[in-house]
């Protein structure tokens, strides 16, 4: 009984300086990953005209976000096009990964070969890929459809967002057996009814973090949307990244700080719904550190 | 017996989006490469197809922009797998694991925080009026002077996609944890013995998925060089991004594109290739040979949970 404690008491006492070098190190790179994030949280309580100069500490610029209509449209267009994105991409995922989970075959790997693809072809390629193509499919075939900012936007942000969905959708179905559904239609259940009643809430977990990780993923998403947005639906990263070469207010940390809030909400909304599932810290790191 | 669709149908929708908006535009952009601009006011032409526009992407101006990104994104990953190493082993081994959920929340909160505002709050931060650098004059140092350079770059690429490095290594890690380790312990290997020998190689899934996810994505980068960078700090990314968007020329913007993609797949095959030759006498001075084909089947399934 002793032996084991003594051995680990020696252990403690000669590694204690390894150790310590860990958590100091550990410690100093979780400062630096806040540290950006910190200087905007303060600067949006600043109310002097400019971000990088200090003038004093106030509540300016979140109530100029109320005076500007500007950055409150870029707001409600990013929500807007967050939930519809999300809905689109939760809707295809889940059916596509479903599709992998119980229906294998060869298809499955040409399949998540597409799903790599998208994923890992950078942000630009696709951006710059989608442009003309929006202006093909909506002005030289002249489906005005595709001249809709919020379509375009949609349909954006949509594409990574899918991939996300699909993959956390066949993980959970594939670490579940399909007995149940096997027992269901033994019971005569007709496959649709299976299908609604068995399925569906096995996923759930997964189509719900699915959904939440692609509204996330599209309000944050600047690049594509810098591309193929039309004026007059701007979401708000376009919003800020020209902003920036009109000079930096306070008030686009102020937007920021209230985007982060809620990017917090829906990420915090994702753990809970992970954790009630059994998932380990482990699983959710894997889950939403992108595979 | 009611007659049934096949059940791969269920994933009709998502190959027809995929292949609508992804597969589509992407072919007309390689398309678009071979062709041509046309005139001022024309974006592109497809009606005389050559290789004059990759001809063009090599020209000596484009070609350093080139070069540039691939020395950040090489120096960048490099630097993401030093530094996020530590830090993953720690989170996954050192640290009790009560605090493991809270750690990985701290690492989650950075990597969701909008990508724009965290490369923004860099600017402020290294401002040449702002208050790091007027801190460092009450001190006695010069202002800061390393926004707009390849610098300024480089930092703010490693911090973007640390997380990224962090995630995954600190995934293998976790599952590397505990038997294992302890067997090689109790067998008399130190803890450096422990490390490259066991806990190394069989995190090694995470440790390529890790460098895959920042080095992919850091070679496209945009925003960070548009933020950070200046004229200075180009990248092929903003290169690409001005193609399309301000010299209006889709046929050379397009072909840039399509050099950026093979330039990360052939850096990518180039270092599989290093690291496997590196690992090459390090493998076989390791490798066991163990007589009794009983203990087949044990290592094959170790291999297949490290391959899962």
């Amino acid at each position: 009984m002793s032996a084991p404690a003594a051995q680990r008491q020696v252990r403690r006492s000669r590694k204690a300086w390894s150790d310590v070098a860990f958590d100091v190190w550990g410690v100093l790179v979780l400062v630096f990953l806040f540290a950006p994030i910190a200087v905007i949280i303060v600067s949006s309580f600043n109310v002097g005209r400019l971000l990088v100069s200090w003038d004093g500490f106030g509540f300016d610029s979140f109530l100029a976000l109320l005076a500007k209509p500007a950055i409150r449209d870029a707001v409600w267009i990013s929500v807007e096009t967050g939930f519809v994105a999300a809905f689109a991409a939760t809707v295809l995922g889940t059916l596509a990964g479903i599709a992998m989970a119980r229906h294998p075959g060869k298809w499955v790997w040409w399949f998540m070969g597409l799903l790599l693809l998208v994923s890992v072809t950078p942000e630009i390629v696709d951006a710059v890929a989608l442009l003309p193509w929006m202006v093909f499919l909506g002005q030289d075939l002249g489906m005005s459809l595709f001249n809709d900012g919020i379509v375009r936007l949609v349909i954006g942000h949509s594409l990574f967002s899918i991939t996300v969905v699909s993959y956390l959708v066949r993980a959970r179905l594939v670490g579940q057996e399909a007995q149940l559904e096997e027992a269901s239609a033994d019971l005569y259940a007709t496959p649709t009814r299976t299908f609604r009643k068995v399925t569906l809430p096995l996923a759930m977990p997964a189509v719900l973090a699915g959904f939440l990780l692609s509204f996330t993923l599209s309000l944050d998403n600047t690049v594509i949307a810098a591309f193929v947005s039309v004026s007059g639906s701007t979401p708000w990263p376009v919003y800020v990244l020209s902003a920036l070469r009109s000079g930096l207010r306070p008030e686009i940390a102020a937007v920021s700080t209230i985007m982060l809030v809620l990017t917090l909400i829906a990420l915090g909304l994702v753990a809970l719904v992970l954790r009630r599932a059994g998932d380990s810290a482990a699983d959710i790191a894997r889950t939403m550190g992108g595979g | 017996m009611r007659k049934r669709l096949p059940g791969f149908l269920l994933a009709a929708p998502a190959w027809a989006w995929l292949a609508v908006f992804f597969v589509a535009p992407v072919g007309m952009v390689v398309w678009f490469s071979f062709g041509y601009k046309p005139s001022i006011f024309a974006t592109q032409a497809t009606d005389r197809l050559s290789f004059d526009r990759y001809a063009e992407v090599f020209s000596p101006t484009f070609f350093a922009t080139f070069q540039n990104t691939l020395w950040v994104g090489v120096v960048g990953t490099v630097l993401c797998f030093l530094i996020g190493l530590p830090v993953a082993y720690w989170m996954a081994v050192k640290a009790p694991p009560s605090r493991r959920g809270l750690l990985v929340a701290l690492v989650m909160v950075p990597f969701w925080t909008n990508f724009l505002v965290r490369t923004l709050g860099w600017q402020v931060i290294l401002s040449p009026d702002g208050w790091l650098s007027t801190a460092l004059q009450g001190i006695g140092f010069e202002p800061l002077a390393i926004l707009n350079t390849r610098g300024a770059v480089l930092l703010g690429v490693v911090y973007n996609y640390l997380p990224l490095m962090i995630l995954p290594l600190f995934v293998a890690f976790d599952r590397v944890n505990g038997p294992l380790r302890e067997a090689s312990k109790d067998l008399g290997a130190g803890k450096w013995t422990t490390f490259f020998r066991i806990t190394l190689p069989l995190a090694q899934p995470g440790i390529i998925a890790g460098v895959l996810l920042v080095f992919i994505p850091l070679m496209g980068d945009y925003i960070t060089a548009t933020v950070l960078g200046g004229a200075k700090g180009n990248m092929v990314g903003q290169l690409v991004a001005s193609q399309f968007q301000t010299a209006q020329n889709w046929a050379l913007g397009s072909a840039m594109a399509v050099v950026l993609i093979i330039v990360i797949l052939a850096t990518v095959a180039v270092g599989a290739a290093i690291v496997w030759l590196v690992t090459l006498p390090i493998r076989a001075s390791h490798r066991l040979v163990i007589g009794a084909p009983a203990t087949a089947p044990a290592s094959a399934s170790i291999h297949e949970e490290v391959a899962a």
